[in-house]
């Protein structure tokens, strides 16, 4: 009875096919990140030449954290910053796709152009390590500004077409 | 002996006949058409015409109208078994009787003398039944005074009938005693007869009141 | 296959109604199926997206390598049902834990990816989702922290949206059930009209109906058919009609033919008397000879009135004149008429009246008693009866009865019994005589009675209408 047989195939199909079933694995999406044992500081070695610096902080910390760390100096490590030393510095960010626009309690006379690669970098670290796109442009924003400083400015360090995003 | 006419188309047939009715004794006179017989019945009427009713020209029905018109001379038709519409045609054109071909000369006589008997035993009395009078020694009729013209047919009928007023008589009983058929004698005889005896007698043939029908018996005269 | 519908019409509309509503189920079916299937797919990256969202939003304020607290900081922000574990450490809360299946542990284990599973345990569809947490480089190499993240989602909402969909579209299947049926009314009408045109044309053919024709419509096989149909019934109408006319010219000639003889044996009939008178004083083999030749002519004129009976019949102009006579009377009469009544029994309980043809009737018992006295040995007996519609006559005789092969022929035309054609009848008799029974509408049949003797039995009903 070819005609039953077919016709219960049909009704086992519409009966069977509601609700949730079972599945194997499926792979979804990139795993988060952002955890690191620590964070990522760019300073001048003695041929001012940029260069990273880790520090043991435990942890990776925000962007502005990261930019703030960096404001307060190379410290006894050897290295120098193209960046004036102030006064319990504290910087902010704002993260919009594509870009990071922070604001530094510098003016732009007091940031040297190696200076300024050191920010951008170090904040792109920060950036990438927490899980962003390696292709972001980061604007700085200066209390005093001078023409063309607040341009958005990649790290020459770090390819947009790096590993990863 | 009677003067019978012969009216017949074939020959041999023609001849035939002559002869077998002459030996039983009749005086056979014979034509080959309409025409000519109705000439011969003219120049000299005999007692009986013996018709067949297939003929050329003038057909054996017209034959027969015409002969019933001019007067009360008995008419035989000549007939094939079965051609009913012949029959009822024929008896309609006032035949008295007909037999059916090919007929034993025995058969046609005996129908020719009944045709032509004469009552004898009708008595010598005078019935009258209202306007009819019925005179059965002169074997004369007459209604309201006036004479009435019957066939021998016919009158043995009337005769018949009114000898018991008040009877009913079967068809095949008026058969027997006025045609003198057998059984196997044909009804509508009984019932051609009636009506043209009607058409004589009665005021109005439609309503008779002398020859009255009994539905599914027969017929029976009167009572008035 | 009792079950199945049997006739073309129901057959049709159940398969066609079956068809279109198997048709816009399965079209419902699949886009409920594959709405559910968008449906799941759209919640599980809904999940994940926000799990990851979880997990990297507190990830950067985790320090690593993580303590019990870490983990249990990190665990209450993905949320209830969920396991962190790092090396030897975990964290673990509601449900989640003990549904990660082993493959998925494994998964999260060897890819550095978010891996789903979904699940069902105790009734309850479930989401499970596990990834681990990878530490990237500053130039964008991604590597497993050892920190691994399960978290189970309960399905149940979605479960039941799937459910309702899939009741949806099982409603609109059902619905397109009556238009479906509805659609297949149609469907057959116009299907079946023609076959039932044809089928009335075929049935007014095999009524007799040769001139009936479908006209065809169309150019499927049903118009072929109906063309084939048409062809046949044109065919055998005209071999009917050429059949009809050679019958036809048969009959004529027969009709023709005897009624030729008939002026002939009239004169034969007229003279043969004045022969028979003058015989007596002929020599004896002239005499002889005129006594064979008067008896030869009887025998003529009978053989010739009887066929031109049998083409009346066949012609159909035998005519019917009914009366109201008396079987009795009229048996008896018909045997005194031909002196018969003496070699005859008679059995009548009383009148039987009846409404018949004098004359038929008379050759129907002349033929049954003539052929029981020719044939037949004494006694020979006639008994009459009547049931409330007919009245029927047994005509029985003592002979030796009629051999079983012979009484199927024993009406027919010039079927005579024995080899020998040269008895008394001319073998029309009994052919005539059934012919007139049936112009009667009565019977006639013919069997042996229980003596042996041959039996025919005649039944006529009581009232026969007049034809013509």
């Amino acid at each position: 009875m070819n005609r039953a047989r077919s016709a219960t195939v049909v009704a086992a199909l519409l009966l069977g096919g509601c609700g949730v079933q079972p599945s194997g694995v499926t792979d979804a999406a990139e795993a988060p990140t952002g955890i690191a044992p620590g964070v990522t500081l760019y300073f001048l070695d003695q041929n001012g030449t940029l260069r990273p610096q880790q520090r043991r902080s435990g942890r990776l910390g925000t962007v502005a954290e990261a930019v703030t760390l960096l404001l307060y100096g190379p410290g006894q490590s050897g290295l120098r910053t193209g960046i004036s030393p102030s006064e319990s510095p504290r910087a902010e960010a704002v993260t919009t796709p594509g870009t990071i626009e922070l604001r530094l309690p510098l003016a732009a006379g007091e940031v040297t152009p190696p200076g300024a690669d050191q920010i951008v970098c170090t904040a792109l670290a920060t950036h990438i390590q927490s899980g962003g796109p390696a292709r972001t442009t980061v604007r700085l924003i200066f209390t005093i500004p001078e023409p063309g400083s607040d341009t958005p400015r990649t790290c020459p360090l770090i390819s947009p077409r790096a590993p990863g995003r | 002996m009677a003067s019978v006419l012969l009216i017949e188309d074939d020959p041999l047939v023609r001849r035939g006949m002559e002869l077998a009715l002459g030996r039983h004794g009749h005086d056979v006179r014979s034509a080959a058409t309409g025409e000519t017989g109705l000439r011969e019945f003219a120049a000299s009427v005999p007692d009986l015409v013996v018709l067949d009713l297939m003929l050329p020209g003038v057909d054996g029905f017209e034959v027969c109208r015409r002969i019933r018109r001019t007067g009360d001379v008995p008419v035989i038709m000549l007939t094939a078994r079965g051609d009913d519409w012949d029959v009822v045609e024929g008896l309609e054109a006032g035949a008295d009787d007909y037999v059916i071909k090919p007929v034993q000369p025995t058969v046609l006589d005996a129908r020719i003398r009944a045709v032509l008997r004469r009552i004898t035993s009708g008595g010598d009395e005078v019935r009258t039944h209202g306007d009819l009078r019925i005179d059965t020694s002169a074997l004369t009729v007459s209604r309201a005074g006036e004479p009435v013209s019957l066939t021998p047919t016919e009158l043995r009928l009337l005769l018949t009938l009114s000898r018991a007023p008040g009877r009913v008589f079967s068809r095949t009983q008026l058969l027997e005693e006025v045609w003198e058929h057998d059984y196997l004698g044909d009804s509508r005889l009984v019932d051609n007869c009636v009506q043209r005896l009607r058409t004589k007698i009665e005021k109005t043939p439609a309503d008779p009141v002398y020859v009255q029908t009994v539905r599914g018996f027969g017929y029976r005269f009167g009572p008035l | 296959m009792r079950w199945w519908p049997r006739g073309l019409r129901v057959r049709l509309l159940a398969a066609c109604a079956l068809v279109a509503f198997a048709a816009a189920g399965a079209a419902a079916w699949a886009g409920a199926e594959s709405a559910g299937d968008a449906l799941l797919a759209s919640h599980g990256q809904q999940l994940t997206r926000t799990v990851t969202d979880q997990v990297g939003a507190v990830t950067p304020s985790l320090s690593y390598p993580p303590d019990q607290a870490t983990l249990d900081r990190l665990r209450a922000a993905v949320g209830g049902d969920t396991l962190v574990t790092y090396r030897g450490l975990r964290s673990a809360a509601g449900t989640g834990p003990g549904l990660v299946t082993p493959e998925l542990r494994d998964a999260v284990r060897d890819g550095n990816r978010l891996v789903t599973q979904r699940v069902v345990a105790g009734g309850t569809p479930w989401l499970l989702i596990g990834t681990p947490v990878v530490i990237t480089a500053v130039d964008g190499t991604r590597r497993p922290s050892g920190i691994e993240v399960y978290t189970a989602r309960d399905l149940t909402g979605v479960d039941g949206r799937i459910d309702d969909l899939t009741r949806s579209a099982i409603g609109a299947a059902a619905l397109s059930l009556p238009l479906a049926a509805l659609l297949a009314l149609l469907a057959a009408r116009s299907v079946l009209r023609p076959v039932r045109e044809l089928r009335d044309t075929a049935g007014r053919l095999a009524a007799g109906d040769l001139g009936a024709r479908t006209a065809p419509v169309g150019a499927d096989e049903l118009a072929d058919l109906t063309v084939t149909i048409n062809e046949m019934a044109g065919s055998v109408q005209a071999s009917m009609a050429a059949m009809r006319r050679m019958q036809a010219d048969a009959r004529r000639f027969a009709a023709d033919a005897s009624h030729e003889l008939r002026t002939p044996l009239s004169t034969l009939t007229a003279v043969m008397e004045v022969l028979a008178d003058t015989a007596d004083d002929m020599e004896p083999d002239a005499r002889e000879s005129a006594r064979l030749a008067i008896a030869e002519t009887r025998r003529l004129v009978r053989l010739a009135e009887d066929l031109m009976e049998v083409s009346r019949f066949d012609a159909g102009t035998a005519a019917l004149r009914v009366e109201e006579i008396d079987l009795a009377v009229a048996v008896r009469e018909s045997l005194r008429a031909r002196g018969w009544l003496d070699r005859v029994e008679v059995e009548a309980p009383g009148p039987l009246p009846v409404r018949a043809d004098r004359r038929r009737l008379d050759v129907v018992v002349a033929n049954l008693a003539g052929n029981a006295l020719r044939h037949g040995g004494p006694p020979v007996r006639v008994r009459l009866g009547a049931t409330p519609g007919e009245v029927w006559a047994e005509v029985t005789d003592g002979g030796p009865g009629l051999a079983a092969s012979a009484l199927p022929h024993v009406f027919e035309r010039f079927w005579k019994a024995g080899s020998s054609r040269t008895g008394p009848g001319n073998g029309l008799g009994l052919a005539i005589a059934l012919e007139n029974v049936r112009l009667h509408g009565g019977r006639l049949t013919a069997g042996n009675a229980d003596g042996g003797g041959a039996r025919f039995l005649l039944h006529l009903p009581r009232d026969a209408q007049e034809t013509r």
